[in-house]
């Protein structure tokens, strides 16, 4: 005689463990403050070479006007603003992507809990 | 309708069957469509606008992950535009570097939209990725899709200019580069399609997901139809070159496809939905469960009548 049930939820354990389950266990092998750590890290890397290759086109945009005025700009000021402008992007896509590796890494471990209790359950229906 | 759904199972199966065999064809497929079109809108590098090179990297394409078909792309892409001038290439690398460290490291999923976005231009049916992806991805499609569109747009741009580019002086870097970013930047079109199209997958998204019968074709009728009101109303008050008639036509047969894609992704049974209710300790559910309609394909069976030693026999059939 099939049991309906215990069916259902080995079909359950298998689909996940076939499709996100290798993605949340890759994730769960790190603790939660280094996961997060690390791809922020790597977001900002990747934050900064954007807004290099997008400094760099705005300089070479504006190469005519700012070599006519580079004498009389007052080049401290254009560096702070551009400084801030650059801390202001990184901060911003560093929030973001903290958020959403946290969001992440939440989501992961509760899929993982759940798989975990599902396979306790299976292995009780196997007891009785 | 029986024999759609009936012809739907055979497709599934034979799926199933030769998926193995079918996914890298597709692959294949679509590398060699992306490469051809890109060769044949900015073909300038001659080494790389040869059939045997594209149909080398289709090849390799077809054995490697999908994001493999969009980086080979987008170096065909960088490479035709070096040839074309240095500035073009410099553009779009950065464009693409922006594209790809941005936005695509949260969702490497959506790039293939990157990639079917121009293909869809060339075909002149664009309005089918907005309502294809409001029907199968997220709000968030809207950043890929926006990201297609300006691919396509800049391309587009630099091959109805290259004349113009190349009549420039060589010497002159800046200006060209400068003629670049301001026809990028200044192109209305791109930026009201853009807009339609972020706007027609969030309806499609809101009302596919909305408890109502018929939910996705509602969905695709909505998003399509504020998709051409959209567009018509930025051609009436700013003057952008849409060309009403092929914008319709290309609708209408979006909408076909769309229609197709929702018959073999989503396809369910209305007149056996039954609502539920019920309750735990926590919580009371009130549960809408709607069956899927599976029709079994009918298979040939190949019944003797006469066995093959009374046929040998000479038995002859009573008239």
């Amino acid at each position: 005689m099939i049991n309906e049930e215990k069916v259902i939820l080995m079909t359950k354990l298998a689909s996940y463990e076939t499709q996100e389950g290798k993605r949340d266990i890759s994730i769960i092998n790190y603790f939660r403050g280094d996961y997060i750590s690390f791809q922020v890290l790597k977001s900002v890397i990747a934050a900064t070479l954007s807004f290099l290759a997008l400094f760099a086109v705005y300089i070479f945009y504006n190469f005519e006007k700012l070599m006519q005025d580079i004498y009389k700009m007052d080049l401290l000021e254009f560096g702070k603003n551009v400084v801030i402008l650059y801390l202001c992007t990184v901060g911003a896509y560093g929030a973001i992507s903290y958020v959403l590796y946290a969001s992440r890494y939440g989501r992961a471990k509760k899929n993982l809990k759940n798989y975990y209790g599902n396979l306790r359950k299976l292995a009780g229906m196997y007891d009785k | 309708m029986t024999t759609l759904l009936v012809a739907k199972q055979y497709i599934r199966n034979f799926i199933h069957k030769y998926e193995i065999y079918l996914k890298p064809l597709m692959k294949l497929i679509l590398a060699l469509m992306a490469m051809m079109m890109i060769n044949g809108q900015i073909g300038y590098m001659n080494r790389l606008d040869n059939i045997s090179i594209v149909l080398i990297i289709a090849l390799m394409c077809s054995f490697m992950p999908m994001n493999f078909i969009i980086f080979v792309a987008a170096a065909f892409t960088v490479l035709h535009l070096y040839a074309l001038s240095l500035e073009c290439a410099a553009v779009v690398l950065v464009l693409f570097l922006v594209m790809f460290l941005l936005y695509f490291r949260f969702s490497p999923k959506d790039t293939l939209v990157v990639l079917l976005t121009p293909i869809c231009f060339v075909l002149n049916i664009p309005y089918v990725i907005p309502l294809a992806m409001g029907l199968l991805g997220t709000p968030a499609s809207a950043i890929s899709v926006g990201c297609g569109v300006i691919i396509s747009y800049l391309t587009g741009y630099i091959s109805d200019n290259a004349t113009t580019l190349s009549s420039i002086d060589a010497e002159d870097i800046v200006t060209r580069f400068r003629f670049i970013i301001d026809g990028f930047l200044n192109n209305r079109d791109m930026l009201f399609i853009i807009a339609a199209f972020a706007a027609t997958i969030i309806i499609v998204y809101l009302i596919r997901r909305m408890s109502i019968d018929h939910a996705w074709t509602v969905a695709i009728i909505a998003g399509a139809l504020a998709d051409v009101m959209i567009l018509l109303v930025s051609d009436l008050m700013f003057d952008t070159n849409v060309s009403i008639v092929g914008m319709i036509v290309g609708t209408v047969i979006s909408v076909l496809i769309a229609k197709v894609i929702e018959f073999f992704t989503f396809h369910v049974d209305y007149s056996r939905t039954e609502k539920v209710q019920f309750e735990d300790d926590e919580y009371y559910y009130y549960v809408k469960a709607i069956p899927k309609i599976t029709v079994a394909a009918p298979s040939k069976t190949v019944k003797r009548i006469n066995s093959s030693k009374r046929k040998s026999s000479g038995a002859q059939p009573r008239r």
